[in-house]
């Protein structure tokens, strides 16, 4: 059973409307991509799922069914706006966030210390919140978000206003929590970090899906049927190519024939005396897909209006 | 614990813990002590208890008694007899008496007393005097009739359904409802300030998202809400402590403070309009809280009703001359104004028993609308950041 199941969910605001049959399942244990544009409705998909805002149709079921009370102190989530009690200590806004996801005091204080020094911030716990730099209130939310021991995880940009060492941080500590068997559901638009760690993703864009599935069967679909070729020498006339353009400066890029296979082009390269430094099959990055995705979204949109 | 609980205790703990609420808390009361101290101290060093002389031509004050001792912070003042004015003048002039009196041969039938003094006796020092002659005149007869003859006679008035009494000596009874009053709106609005301020913060902080995933959304105001009340209260009661506390010491030493009385019938009636008014106030705070995006923004909203609250206040002289005028009537039955309006018509009449309960009903119906209002708006409202929520909005029916 997945963890998190959305099915036709859709949600307007006045005229708005920032999420329109979307449906999509997080299965036990796996990173989770939500990805979109901004505005797309990710942050309104997120709090439709977490009970925040009640759909106009469609039914959400998360851990196993409908949102309870009891439910809440199951799930750990870091929403996109950060939000921590600006005006008291750390130490004192993490145990009391903590206690109200049910852990008692004195394990609330326990689990902060091993946090605090785990994510370098023991110096900082009696400070107030609002003397901490951007990044260490950003850790100090992932503390909130994981301090009671969540079965799910859900994260709205995780990586916003971290620097190289913290980010390769939070990414090992998502995937140390996925290999304990969390669900982890991620929001962000930053492609490179989703290719790092989802397994799965869902591309949605003006509120509708435009994309769902695990990234490699998504990368094969996209991939179109090209290689890419490294090497000086001028490339040969080559039958069973349709047409051939400049990758970078040392590379090209050529585009097969339906009935010519990958394998064929390499021996003709090989026996036409090419000196082949490289040789790739031309699979697209996730951010050329999502800008193709999405470039076609808007274009389909811009027709029909 | 359950969470209900730790944000009721979080609310509280940070409000009362702060230091500047506790400034606040006993600042009044010491206020209120320091000024009482002050009375005394003034009264005390105005009156003077150098000795009062006299010169008895008469005949009437042959082994005088002397008069009833001065109560504190008053001084007795001691009556000295001289044989003659010139010996009565020279102390007089040394400053061993501050003044002197001359009771003629003819004091009798002419009444007429002359009184000597280089600068005027402050205080109750000739009234002092007054009492120590008609003392002595009235030596002979019983002490239960001297007592009465100086004290005078006990003015009770008495409405003529017997509804009510009121007597010299009890004229602070008349205003302990008002002040009674003023003291339950100051705490109302001190909670209700803190109410809006911790709906609004949850905002700012951006912290709504991630209580509101946390607990029920009703364990998250019903929480505050508590506790916010609870520090109003807490101010009331430590306020009515010292209050009580001064009146009661004060009803032995000052003769205006003698008559107070703390009728429980007033007390109930009051709390039973206060409570609901209480809650009315809350929502009102809790719903400006949740469509506002920052405090300073809610404090004004805030103003326009705490206008009407006070506004009784304002009028208090027009109640006062008639505390049955139809704008009393409309203002007793206005849900914001009625609060105070009823404190005030408490003490100067007495409220019929339709209007209260009329009163009382209204305010019950806001209170629960106010809670209801609170409850929707807060729904609508608590992840608009940066927007304002629309009244419009709440009444629509948009699913929350």
């Amino acid at each position: 059973m997945p963890t998190v199941e959305l099915s036709h969910i859709s949600k307007s605001f006045g005229t708005l409307i920032a999420v329109d049959d979307v449906s999509f399942e997080v299965e036990k244990g796996e990173i989770f991509g939500l990805l979109g544009p901004n505005g797309a409705g990710k942050t309104t998909a997120i709090r439709v799922l977490l009970d925040i805002f009640k759909p106009d149709s469609g039914s959400v079921s998360i851990l196993g069914g409908p949102m309870t009370e009891a439910k809440k102190d199951q799930i750990g989530y870091m929403p996109e706006e950060r939000g921590m009690y600006q005006d008291i200590p750390l130490d004192r806004c993490l145990t009391y966030l903590g206690t109200l996801k049910g852990l008692s005091p004195a394990e609330a204080q326990s689990r902060i210390s091993s946090y605090l020094e785990k994510f370098d911030l023991e110096s900082s716990r009696y400070k107030k919140v609002k003397e901490l730099s951007k990044g260490m209130q950003q850790k100090a939310q992932l503390i909130t978000t994981l301090i009671h021991e969540p079965e799910l995880v859900i994260i709205d940009e995780p990586f916003s206003g971290l620097d190289p060492i913290n980010t390769q941080m939070v990414k090992d500590l998502l995937r140390e929590q996925r290999d304990k068997g969390v669900t982890i559901l991620m929001s962000t638009h930053q492609m490179h970090q989703v290719e790092e760690l989802c397994d799965r993703i869902v591309l949605i864009d003006h509120g509708r899906t435009v994309l769902y599935g695990s990234l490699d069967e998504i990368r094969r679909q996209f991939s179109g049927h090209a290689v890419i070729v490294s090497t000086h020498d001028e490339l040969p006339v080559l039958p069973g190519v349709e047409h051939v353009e400049r990758h970078n400066s040392s590379a090209y890029r050529l585009t097969l024939s339906p009935s010519t296979t990958t394998q064929e082009i390499l021996r003709k390269l090989v026996e036409g005396g090419v000196e082949v430094e490289q040789f790739e099959i031309a699979a697209p990055t996730l951010d050329e897909i999502f800008i193709r995705v999405v470039q076609q979204d808007d274009q389909k949109l811009g027709e029909r209006e | 614990m359950s969470k209900f609980w730790r944000i009721a205790w979080q609310e509280y703990s940070r409000h009362v813990f702060r230091k500047r609420f506790l400034l606040a808390l006993f600042s009044v009361p010491l206020m209120l002590a320091f000024m009482a101290v002050l009375i005394i101290v003034i009264i005390w060093s105005d009156s003077n208890p150098t000795p009062i002389g006299y010169v008895d031509q008469s005949g009437l004050l042959v082994n005088a008694i002397p008069q009833a001792s001065a109560k504190f912070p008053e001084r007795t003042v001691r009556m000295l007899a001289y044989p003659d004015e010139a010996s009565a003048r020279t102390n007089l002039d040394t400053g061993k008496i501050q003044a002197y009196y001359i009771i003629p041969k003819d004091y009798l039938p002419s009444g007429k007393v002359d009184e000597y003094y280089n600068k005027e006796p402050k205080g109750i020092a000739t009234q002092q005097f007054n009492e120590f002659l008609t003392t002595n005149l009235l030596a002979n007869i019983s002490p239960h009739i001297v007592n009465r003859i100086l004290a005078g006679s006990k003015l009770n008035v008495v409405s003529a359904d017997k509804s009510r009494q009121t007597s010299q000596d009890q004229i602070i009874n008349l205003i302990l409802p008002f002040i009674a009053g003023i003291l339950f709106i100051i705490a109302m609005s001190t909670s209700s300030g803190y109410l809006l301020q911790a709906v609004v913060e949850e905002k700012e902080n951006r912290t709504m998202e991630i209580m509101v995933t946390s607990v029920s959304p009703n364990q998250l105001m019903s929480g505050k809400t508590i506790a916010d009340m609870a520090v109003g209260i807490t101010q009331l009661v430590v306020w009515a402590i010292f209050i009580v506390w001064i009146l009661i010491i004060g009803k032995s030493y000052l003769s205006f403070l003698s008559g107070v009385t703390f009728p429980a019938q007033t007390i109930f009636m009051l709390i039973a309009v206060m409570v609901p008014a209480f809650i009315m106030i809350s929502g009102l705070m809790a719903t400006i809280g949740a469509t506002v995006t920052e405090a300073s923004e809610g404090q004004q909203i805030m103003g326009l009703f705490t206008i009407p609250i006070w506004l009784p206040y304002i009028l208090i002289a027009v109640f006062i001359q008639n505390p049955n005028s139809p704008l009393a009537v409309a203002m007793t039955l206005f849900p914001l104004t009625a609060p105070m309006t009823i404190a005030i018509r408490m003490g100067f009449t007495t409220i019929p028993a339709w209007q209260y309960i009329a009163s009382l009903v209204l305010l019950v119906i806001s209170a629960v609308g106010a809670v209801w209002l609170a409850g929707r708006a807060f729904r609508l409202g608590m992840l608009r950041y940066g927007q304002r929520l629309r009244w419009k909005e709440i009444f629509s029916h948009q699913r929350a």
